[in-house]
């Protein structure tokens, strides 16, 4: 069990799982931080200004912690930010639900109508925390995917 | 212990690293391409559309002590939640579609005066365009825009 958890191929696949979403994440966000400085602005938890501080920096910061987290890179900084930015999103979340706000949980989309927060946001992101908390914390994380694909090139 | 100790060490370490590289990446992105806050709209002349009136200053004003006419802010809505004209509503051009069902509730002579932020923004003649073609036909431009009334000093909420 304990070799399971610090089997080098399973660091591999959820460093590339959460590396994915966060990358997939940010895409959105960085085309367009007006967009999602507004739906920053839905949660009412912050003013004009520091949405869109927030707007310009938290998709780059997404987008470098998903590829590096990919590519091997700073992998525990990396899972130290990814847990801290689920975490803060988590409250979030929660909070506005306990307010009542009917709002887009501007994850993935900055469109307004989609993506709703809900608990099943909350669940999903409490799942994302476990491996990103696992990932901080497991030993073995001298891996990446060149070492990986050297030692296990295609045979065909 | 120690190990784990030196771990985290290196986690935060390497953390600060990223988030000083995602500032530097954020903003320079933000700055080359013009966007938070860095974003100009792009100035573009008055397109010609004949069902459309532009109005003046004054005129837009008379509107607005006269309570029948319904103001449009055409701009984003992060714009318009830093100050709008008193009584306007926003109708973000890209979020134009998002609002049909809220604009199908308005009379379609009803007088809409649209605008945006001045000289330099065509988001207010783009959403009376659409407006139009909507099948309101009472969709006045007050190109002078924000800027102008803010810079008048007329009525303004946030």
């Amino acid at each position: 069990m304990k070799s399971l958890f610090s089997n080098k191929i399973l660091i591999l696949l959820i460093r590339i799982f959460l590396g994915g979403i966060f990358v997939i994440a940010s895409l959105d966000k960085i085309t367009d931080p007006q967009a999602f400085a507004n739906s920053i602005l839905q949660y009412k938890v912050v003013g004009p200004t520091l949405a869109m501080c927030t707007a310009t920096i938290l998709p780059s910061l997404e987008l470098l912690c998903g590829l590096s987290l990919i590519i091997g890179l700073y992998p525990r900084g990396c899972a130290l930010l990814i847990t801290v930015m689920l975490v803060g999103f988590t409250i979030l979340v929660f909070s506005a639900l306990l307010r009542g706000l009917d709002i887009s949980c501007g994850c993935f989309s900055q469109d307004p109508l989609v993506n709703k927060i809900g608990y099943q946001k909350i669940a999903e992101n409490c799942g994302l925390i476990m491996l990103s908390v696992w990932l901080l914390f497991v030993k073995n994380q001298d891996i990446n995917i060149l070492q990986f694909l050297r030692k296990h090139p295609d045979k065909s | 212990m120690r190990k784990r100790e030196l771990n985290m060490r290196l986690a935060l370490l390497e953390a600060l690293v990223l988030i000083v590289a995602a500032i530097v990446l954020g903003v320079a992105f933000t700055f080359v391409t013009h966007q938070g806050f860095f974003a100009k709209t792009q100035p573009m002349p008055p397109a010609a559309t004949p069902n459309m009136e532009m109005i003046s200053l004054a005129q837009a004003k008379e509107y607005l002590d006269s309570h029948n006419a319904l103001f449009i802010d055409a701009r984003h809505e992060f714009d318009y939640q830093e100050g709008h004209i008193r009584g306007a509503v926003n109708i973000a051009l890209k979020k134009f579609d998002a609002h049909i069902t809220r604009l199908n509730k308005i009379s379609k002579d009803k007088l809409l005066v649209v605008y945006c932020d001045g000289a330099e923004c065509n988001s207010s003649i783009e959403l009376t365009v659409k407006l139009i073609e909507s099948g309101f036909t009472n969709v006045k431009v007050f190109f002078g825009g924000w800027q102008e009334w803010n810079s008048a000093k007329l009525p303004v909420e946030k």
